[in-house]
């Protein structure tokens, strides 16, 4: 019998019975749906991480801080302070991190490009009778430097950032400027803004404030830059931030190298955590991602297998759908084969119509998976109900692979639990299948 | 395959079934020979053994000893695919039609030619014509439930017919219509015995089997008469 005249004999025997087809095929639509929309986000989950970091935090960056487990990137603050830092010991050792080490660290290895230290402090601004606290923290940079190393990032969307501030400019980050990222602006480049900052190192507390000018708003980053300028963030010259507050601890030094090799990053790390004893930690965008993609591998292969449990649930169902159906046809298989069909092509016929179940759950189902993800995506990410105005965009992503993976699966496991029902098919003698009523 | 080889040689012809753990002895010593172009009745009552004389003519069975062509090839030393195959040189006429409910009288004629592996073009036009041949072309989209039992007959013999087999096999072919309307299917079986069909039909009736130019009757596993009516 030809392939064509097996499928098409196969497609009237399933829609005879559109409902229980129906009904088997949902099982594996949801199966199919499920692994497709779990691994579309966490797979954009993961891209968009993993993307905001690259920019946020250079891959030819080090970040050095004091071991205390506390924010340890110069301008970072929103990312939840240290999570991933993991650096928790010595937290009370007294170890100091002053701006005047980045000249020991520059002369470390050959490999080091630059070091330049940030002053951090949490802060306020006021605009008018508007005052605003600043998440991402006050941080006193050199602009020149951070603009050369976060070149994509600490950029001006509006107004220039100089090259050579006075004391009183500020850079602002784009929720600074638009808050709720709606328009509602708070402040905007020309502005001039007061900044204030309580001083609690010495009793009684005293607000110390300073007339600024707001010469640029960065471009708007995402919420993962460690390191790297933050969306939450004000920029102030690193003399006036030394200055105002009274200080010449360094937040944490950012060093630059001159290239991203592995090797490079491994060296120079150990040398600086050589160099202060263990008191510092030095972070790289390299360390950070490997860790990172780490966890998402688990995390995909984890949500993947759940999602998996029930593509076998929908198999099951399928092999109990098809033993029902055999025992149903057996007088149609009996009178097929007296017509002298062979047992080969009984067993494909019933294959094929698993083929057919497979083959039309999986399409939906992928098409499915990609439509939830999406709409997950939307009610999470920052504008959704759910977003928790983390500014996190999830741009949910099916790439080919997975989408010939849930393909495959769905078909294959619709094939795998149809074999039996098929080969018992095939195996019917047409005198007991004939005598059957 | 020459055109004087019979359509079917018996010899000898043995069937025992096991029923539990008693031998039952079906058919014991058999010999029969069917010729080209014959119509043959089997005749006998139930438990005489010819549904199981049937069953090994149509290549369903595998006799327990004896020797039996179809076509001059040896049934007993086949496998089950080989079974298959000789199939397509029979067409079977069942009791209860046994055509496929949720197809046409169409589809349910094309289907044994797709077995076959006949392409679509050539069956569409053998189905129209073998249709016609037994006066159902313009019910040919009809499915069998809304068909008469001689409507649906007239249908399964135009797919017994549809490889253009050796001879027909019939099993009871009037036995579940009615009287006028099997008229009309043993009239239409004549025709085509006239033009050359070979036909061998199964049945208890007497008054069916008298309707063949040949009939045997089968009594207790062995054939007690053989005549020419």
């Amino acid at each position: 019998m030809r392939t064509r005249d097996i499928f098409s004999y196969s497609f009237s025997a399933i829609k005879l019975r559109k409902l229980r087809a129906g009904l088997t095929t949902l099982g594996v639509i949801i199966g199919i749906a499920a692994i497709v929309a779990l691994l579309s986000i966490s797979q954009g989950l993961q891209t968009t991480i993993t993307n905001q970091l690259e920019q946020g935090l250079a891959a030819d960056t080090l970040i050095v801080s004091v071991s205390t487990g506390g924010a340890f990137g110069g301008a970072s603050g929103g990312t939840g302070g240290g999570g991933f830092g993991g650096g928790s010991s010595g937290a009370s050792s007294g170890f100091k991190l002053y701006l005047n080490y980045t000249e020991e660290i520059k002369g470390l290895s050959p490999d080091i490009e630059a070091a330049f230290a940030t002053v951090q402090q949490s802060g306020y601004l006021q605009d008018g009778d508007r005052v605003r606290a600043i998440s991402g923290g006050i941080s006193g940079v050199d602009f020149a430097e951070y603009a050369n190393i976060y070149s994509t990032t600490f950029v001006a969307a509006n107004g220039t950032i100089p090259l050579n501030p006075s004391n009183n400019d500020i850079v602002v980050g784009a929720r600074v400027h638009d808050p709720r990222s709606n328009g509602t602006i708070f402040v905007n480049v020309n502005d001039e803004v007061t900044v204030i900052w309580t001083n609690a190192t010495q009793l009684p507390f005293t607000n110390q404030t300073y007339t600024a000018h707001v010469a640029a708003v960065l471009p708007k980053i995402g919420s993962f830059g460690i390191g790297g300028p933050s969306d939450t963030g004000v920029y102030v010259p690193i003399s006036q931030a030394q200055s105002f507050f009274g200080t010449d601890e360094a937040s944490a030094i950012i060093v630059k190298l001159t290239n991203s090799d592995n090797a490079t990053i491994t060296n120079v790390s150990k040398l600086i955590t050589d160099h202060f004893s263990n008191q510092v930690n030095v972070i790289s965008a390299t360390a950070v991602l490997s860790l990172l993609t780490t966890i998402f591998s688990t995390l995909t292969l984890f949500l993947g297998g759940i999602a998996a449990i029930s593509l076998l649930v929908a198999g099951i169902g399928i092999m109990n759908i098809m033993i029902v159906s055999l025992i149903e046809r057996t007088r149609e298989i009996g009178i097929l084969k007296a017509v002298g069909m062979k047992s080969r092509t009984v067993l494909s016929i019933f294959l094929c119509e698993s083929v057919i179940i497979g083959l039309i759950g999986a399409v939906i189902g992928i098409v499915l998976g990609w439509g939830l993800a999406n709409i997950v995506a939307v009610l999470f990410s920052g504008g959704g109900p759910f977003g928790g105005g983390g500014g996190l965009a999830i741009t949910p992503i099916l790439t080919p692979e997975v989408g010939l993976l849930a393909l495959g699966f769905g078909v294959g496991v619709s094939v795998i639990f149809a074999l039996y029902p098929a080969w018992r098919a095939s195996k019917l003698k047409p005198v007991d299948a004939l005598r059957y009523v | 395959m020459t055109l004087t080889t019979p359509v079917v040689e018996i010899t000898n012809l043995k069937k025992t079934y096991m029923l539990g753990k008693v031998p039952v002895e079906a058919l014991r010593e058999v010999n029969l020979k069917v010729e080209r172009g014959e119509f043959l009745s089997i005749l006998g009552p139930s438990g005489s053994g010819k549904s199981t004389l049937l069953n090994l003519i149509g290549a369903l069975d595998k006799p327990t000893s004896g020797k039996l062509l179809i076509d001059g090839v040896d049934v007993s030393k086949l496998n089950d695919n080989q079974l298959t195959e000789i199939r397509l040189k029979i067409g079977f006429v069942f009791q209860f039609f046994n055509l496929i409910p949720r197809l046409s009288a169409k589809d349910n004629v094309e289907l044994a030619m797709s077995i076959a592996g006949m392409s679509k073009v050539e069956r569409t036009k053998n189905t129209e014509q073998l249709l016609e041949t037994v006066g159902l072309k313009d019910r040919m989209n009809h499915k069998p439930a809304e068909l008469s039992g001689g409507q649906q007959q007239r249908v399964a013999i135009a797919r017994a017919l549809a490889n253009k087999p050796r001879f027909l096999l019939m099993d009871e072919p009037t036995g579940n219509i009615d009287s006028k309307t099997a008229h009309e299917v043993i009239e239409l079986i004549k025709k085509l015995n006239a033009e050359g069909v070979t036909i061998i039909m199964v049945t208890h009736d007497q008054n069916l089997a008298k309707e063949a130019k040949r009939t045997i009757q089968v009594f207790d596993g062995v054939i007690e008469s053989d005549m020419v009516n």
